[in-house]
This record gives C-alpha cells, structure tokens and sequence, in this order.
C-alpha cells in the first residue's frame, strides 16, 4: 500500500506537522514527535515500475481521489493527512525540503494585513475577508548549482573633455577589452510544476536557505505536495534564462571604467555541475473579489506575498493628483529658495 | 476583530487629508496659472529674501496715494488712445505689486538727443517713482528719430532689473517695434518688468525652473511616474538580485586586457553668451543722472 499516513502512538489520532515547532504533532492530544528521530518509511518500501491508480485511506479505507502530480494530500473523507509514497521515491524523490514556518493561521492574518498595505486597491478588497481558499503546497523545485564560463570581447572608450581657449575639448580613448570570467550559482530555483505560474513563483525567491533540510515524508503531513511535471533537463534552458541578467550584470560590473561599451562577442558556456529536487512551502490563496478570482501566493517561510490585485481607478487618480500637487508644491518651494519668487 | 473595525476610519481619514493637500495644490496652480493673487502675498517672497531692500518709512504713505497715475508719456503718438490707456492701466496694476513705476516714454525726438542722455533727463525732470519722487522706476524710452531704445532702472528696479536683465527684455520686444507693432511691444516690457522684479536678482529670472507651465509638466510627470512604480509593484518586487544566488568564493575575473586603440580628439567652440538678435551692440549699461539718480540700462536700435 503506497500510502504513508502518521498515527499518534499515544492516541491513535492522524497526525500533521506544525510549522510552528517543526515537529509532527497531534492535534488530540498534543503529542509532538521529532522528525529527525522517526524513521522514514520511505526508503523501506520498494515499489514495482508503473501507476498507482488507486489509493486507500488506512484511517478510513475510503478511495482517495487526488490528480496525477499530488503526492501529498488529505483524505476528502475523513481528513486525515496522506502521503503517496510511490511519488516520492526512485526518480521522484525529493533531496531537500524547506518546511513551512507560517501556519495557516498565521498565513491568514499575514495576507490580510498585506492586502490593508494595497495603496492602490479597492477598498473593499483590502478588507480581505472573501478568501475563498487557503492552501499550503510543496511546490516541486530544480535546484541548480549552475557553472558558467563567460568570454567578452568588445570596445570600450573612456571620454574626458576640458576647455582651451574658446574651445571645448573631447578626448576619447578608445580600448579593445576582453574578459574571462568563472561565474558560479548555487541552488538557483526553478519551479518544476506545471500548475505553478512561472512569474509568480520566481517573485517569491528567495527561500531561506539556511532552513533546507533533507527531505523526510513527515514534514508533508497535513499539507498538499506536488511531484515535478518537468525533469531538470527540460527545465535547465530556464535556468539559463534566469541567471542571465545576473551574468550580465557582473560582466558590466567588470567594464564600469569606461564611459561606453560595445560587446562584439558574448560567449556563455554553462554547465549544470548538481541539480537537487526539492520542495518549498508556498501558501496560495484563492481570493474572490467582483466576481473574479484572483490568486495570490505566499512564501511558507518569509511570508512575502506576490500576485496581481485589482486596482481601484479612483486610489489611482487620487494618488496621482496627490504625488503631483505635492512635487508642485515643492518645486514651488525650490523656485522660491532659488529667488524665482512663490507665483 | 476590534483592530480591523478601527482601519477603514484610518483609511478614510488618509483619503480625506490626500484630497484636501490637492484641492490646496490645485487651487494654487489654478492662482498662479491666472496670475490673480492680493499684491501684499505676492510681494512677499521677494521681501523676505531681499531685506535690505526699502525700508524708508514715507514709502508705505507715498504707494497709498497712487491712484491711477499717467506711466505711458505717447508723445511720438505710436498708440491710440484706447491703448495707450489699456496699457497705463497694466502699467499701473502690475507696477503696484513691485511697487516700482513702469514707464513708456516714446518721443520724436526733435532736438536729435541720445537716446539715454532723454531717458535720464525725463527722470531728473519728471521725477517719478513709485515709493517717491525720485524713487523705484523702470523707464522704456523709444527714440523714434534715431530708431533706437533705451531701459533703465531706477533704486528698487535698478537692483532687480539690472543689465543683463534689461537686455533680456531688450530683445523680446525689438522685433515687434521693428515690425511697427508698439502695443504688443510695450505689453511685454510692462509684463516682463513686472515678472522680473519678482524673481531675485541675480538669477537667470528665464530659468525653466521659475515657469509655472514647466513646474506643472515634470509634477504631472513624477505623479504618473510614482502611480506607474506603485501599480507595478502591487504584484510584488522581484527581491533577488545578481548576488543573490551566486558563489562568491569560486566566482569571478579570470582573466582580462583593456588594449589601447587609439585616441580621438574633437573640440567645439564654446557659444558666446551675449549673441544679440536685432539691434546692436552691448547696449552700454547704466549710468548716473546729472541729478545724481543711478541706473541700469540697456540700449538698441529697431
Ligand atoms: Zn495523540
Ligand atoms: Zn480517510
């Protein structure tokens, strides 16, 4: 049976992970199990090649009904946290994992006091009281430690003007430059599921590294998983994508001497030295608002919250007038210290 | 639950302070646009700044008399009467902001006298000013025999409209007194007279800056400019940067050459600043009447 389910050794009762202690808990008794010490029933089992297509609740012995990339979830019958085993292991097999450290209570009051800080959105959004949906998942991540050999070459010049007589003078050196240069990225994220969109994930980065660990089952109880919908070699051309405005960042770092710079050849080799699989918490929220759903999602550990409120006409005509009346006013106040007299 | 029923109170108060700050700042760009503001609050700024102005003490008794008094001196007959009264009016109301007398002297000049030599006679003769006699004056005379005039400034209007300023003046009316247009001419020498004294000597009183349009344009532009990044980042920043993710041990130069090419040299001829359009020469400057009465002054021929 390829379904991981928690039992409370004290009371029998299903038990999840509690983002605040970092533990696997239980919620009758209070019972709080160390996730280091409990040995993970993952690596014991070995599982035939080939689909799973149906999962039994061990608490309930209800069908659990889940679409194909879940792998953790809770049964819809009687609640209880479950664990699909079989997608997780072999080639599924997540490295690390980041836990939760916002509870969904936590996540509630912390979307709510976000949505308050909108400046712009309508006011009866920033009640936030019609959320419609809070979920945490383990969104599926390739973590890239990605190596890049860089080659520039190009034409800079360096402009100095000065004044003789009734002239004025510009001079410009012009250079032939070249630069070699060794750029590494460590654990450069990349979301693996399809489900996720791309713009929104990338805007919640970054996770707190330093709360990696590696990955154990339990810290899934209680919460959605997701396996990835793409291997790390499907996704490696958006990593390529994703460091490229660092990598071309640093090359202008190296060249900032000079006043213009034309690169003739940009060279970038890269090579993925390690790929990890990992899962990072992230809380979506379904929000209803004018009869449009908007989605918004939330960093598990830091709490930042990304996705594209509605926009309220009025706040934005108002803070409109208000930021130009008030540079009006200043530059009133700039022309009148300058002696240009207030009107 | 208690705090999330006090917000909308908050909020609603933010709004309110936010459309009183515009209506204020509209109100004013509408005052300053239409140029309609009591005299004592605009006159101000420049009292502040320039303290060691005036402070005779008859000059507050002296501005009350004026009434409506002659400030255009027709007699070579350039305008009609409705002009010349139109502009004697202007004349009137602006100069009481600067508390100067703005004046027009136009004359057929029968005994073929210098043009500067009548303006500073006309001073010492008629003795104008709008604090006394003898007091803050700026004079447009127009030589109709030798073609040419001359602006002089006298205490309050020596000091704000000096040479330089003057010539400024200078130039923007020469085209219309060369194409025969006297009223449109004297319309802008009252105006410019007056929009200068406003600003502080010494400072390009044509600087962008002072303009109540361009003020207007680049407040517009930093608003929609402010709303846009707003709008923008509702969605949330991007908080990761080329650092973020890369490894600062094992990165960076391998190698690198700069190769010196060549150098090239262009030079440019730094533009002259007085390059008059119409008219000639410097204009000579100022002076100091037989009276004694110093000046400012620019001069030109149209
Ligand atoms: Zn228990
Ligand atoms: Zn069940």
């Amino acid at each position: 049976m390829p379904v991981i389910q928690y039992k409370c050794a004290g009371c029998g009762s299903g038990m999840t992970f509690d983002s605040t202690t970092g533990k696997l808990s239980c919620p009758s008794c209070g019972r709080q199990d160390d996730i280091e010490q409990i040995p993970d029933p993952l690596k014991k089992e070995v599982f035939e090649e080939g689909e799973v297509h149906e999962y039994q609740c061990n608490s309930c012995g209800a069908v659990i009904v889940t679409e194909p990339e879940t792998s953790a979830t809770s049964c819809s019958f009687c609640g209880s946290a479950v664990v699909l085993s079989d997608r997780l292991s072999g080639e599924l097999a997540p490295a690390l994992v980041i836990p939760f450290a916002i509870s969904k209570e936590e996540a509630i009051r912390a979307f709510r006091k976000w949505c308050r800080n909108g400046l712009l959105t309508p006011s009866g959004f920033m009640n936030a009281d019609r959320i419609k949906n809070i979920t945490g998942i383990y969104v599926p991540f390739w973590l890239y430690d990605l190596d890049n050999d860089v080659e520039v070459r190009g034409y800079a010049t360096k402009v100095r003007t000065y004044r003789r007589g009734d002239y004025i003078y510009t001079e410009t050196h012009h250079f032939e430059i070249y630069r070699r240069i060794r750029l590494n990225y460590v654990r450069l994220p990349v979301d693996a599921s399809e489900k996720m969109n791309d713009k929104l994930m990338d805007r919640l980065e970054p996770y707190p590294y330093d709360q990696l660990k590696p990955f154990k089952t339990p810290y899934l109880a209680g919460f959605i998983a997701e396996k990835y919908s793409y291997t790390d070699e499907e996704l490696f051309p958006r990593a390529k994508e994703k460091i490229r405005p660092f990598i071309d960042s640093y090359i202008s770092s190296t060249v900032s001497a000079f006043h213009t710079v034309r690169f003739t050849e940009k060279q970038i080799d890269t090579i993925a030295k390690q790929v990890k699989y990992a899962l990072l918490p992230v809380w979506m929220v379904y929000y209803d608002f004018d009869k449009t759903e908007y989605t918004f999602a939330m960093n598990g550990q830091t709490g930042k919250v990304v996705g594209r409120p509605p926009i309220s006409k009025g706040k934005v005509a108002l803070w409109f007038s208000g930021v130009s009346a008030a540079s009006f006013l200043v530059l009133k106040i700039v022309s009148w210290v300058m002696g240009g007299g207030f009107l | 639950m208690n705090r999330r029923s006090n917000r909308p109170h908050l909020k609603k108060i933010q709004s309110i302070c936010l459309g009183c700050l515009l209506l204020s700042m509209l109100s004013i760009a509408f005052l300053s646009v239409s140029g309609w503001m009591a005299p004592s609050l605009l006159a101000a700024p420049a009292e502040l700044l320039a303290p060691a102005a005036e402070s005779e003490a008859g000059s507050v008794q002296y501005a009350k008399e004026a009434g409506t008094k002659t400030l255009i001196f027709d007699k070579a007959g350039l305008l009609t009467r409705e002009e010349a009264e139109e502009l004697n009016a202007l004349a009137n109301r602006l100069g009481a902001k600067r508390e100067t007398d703005i004046i027009i002297v136009t004359t057929d000049n029968p005994d073929q006298e210098d043009v500067m030599v009548l303006t500073q006679n006309f001073y010492d003769e008629m003795a104008p000013g709008y604090d006394r006699p003898h007091g803050n004056a700026v004079i447009l005379t127009v030589d109709m025999y030798h073609r040419e005039i001359y602006l002089a400034g006298f205490y309050k209007a020596e000091q704000y409209l000096d040479d330089s300023r003057l010539d400024l003046i200078r130039d923007q009316i020469i085209p219309y007194l060369s194409d025969g247009d006297y009223r449109t001419a004297f319309e802008i020498y009252i105006k410019k007279a007056h929009q200068y004294m406003g600003i502080r000597p010494g400072v390009d009183p044509e600087n962008l800056l002072f303009q109540t349009w361009f003020q207007l344009t680049i407040s517009c532009i930093i608003g929609g400019v402010v709303v846009g990044m707003m709008a923008y980042h509702s969605g949330g920043r991007v908080t990761v940067n080329h650092r973020t993710y890369e490894d600062k041990s094992t990165s960076g130069v391998v190698k690198q050459y700069d190769r010196y090419l060549r150098t090239t040299v262009t030079k440019r001829k730094i533009p002259k600043n007085d390059s008059r359009p119409g008219g000639w020469g410097g204009g000579g400057g100022g002076g100091v009447t037989r009276g004694g009465h110093s000046h400012s002054g620019s001069r030109g021929s149209f």
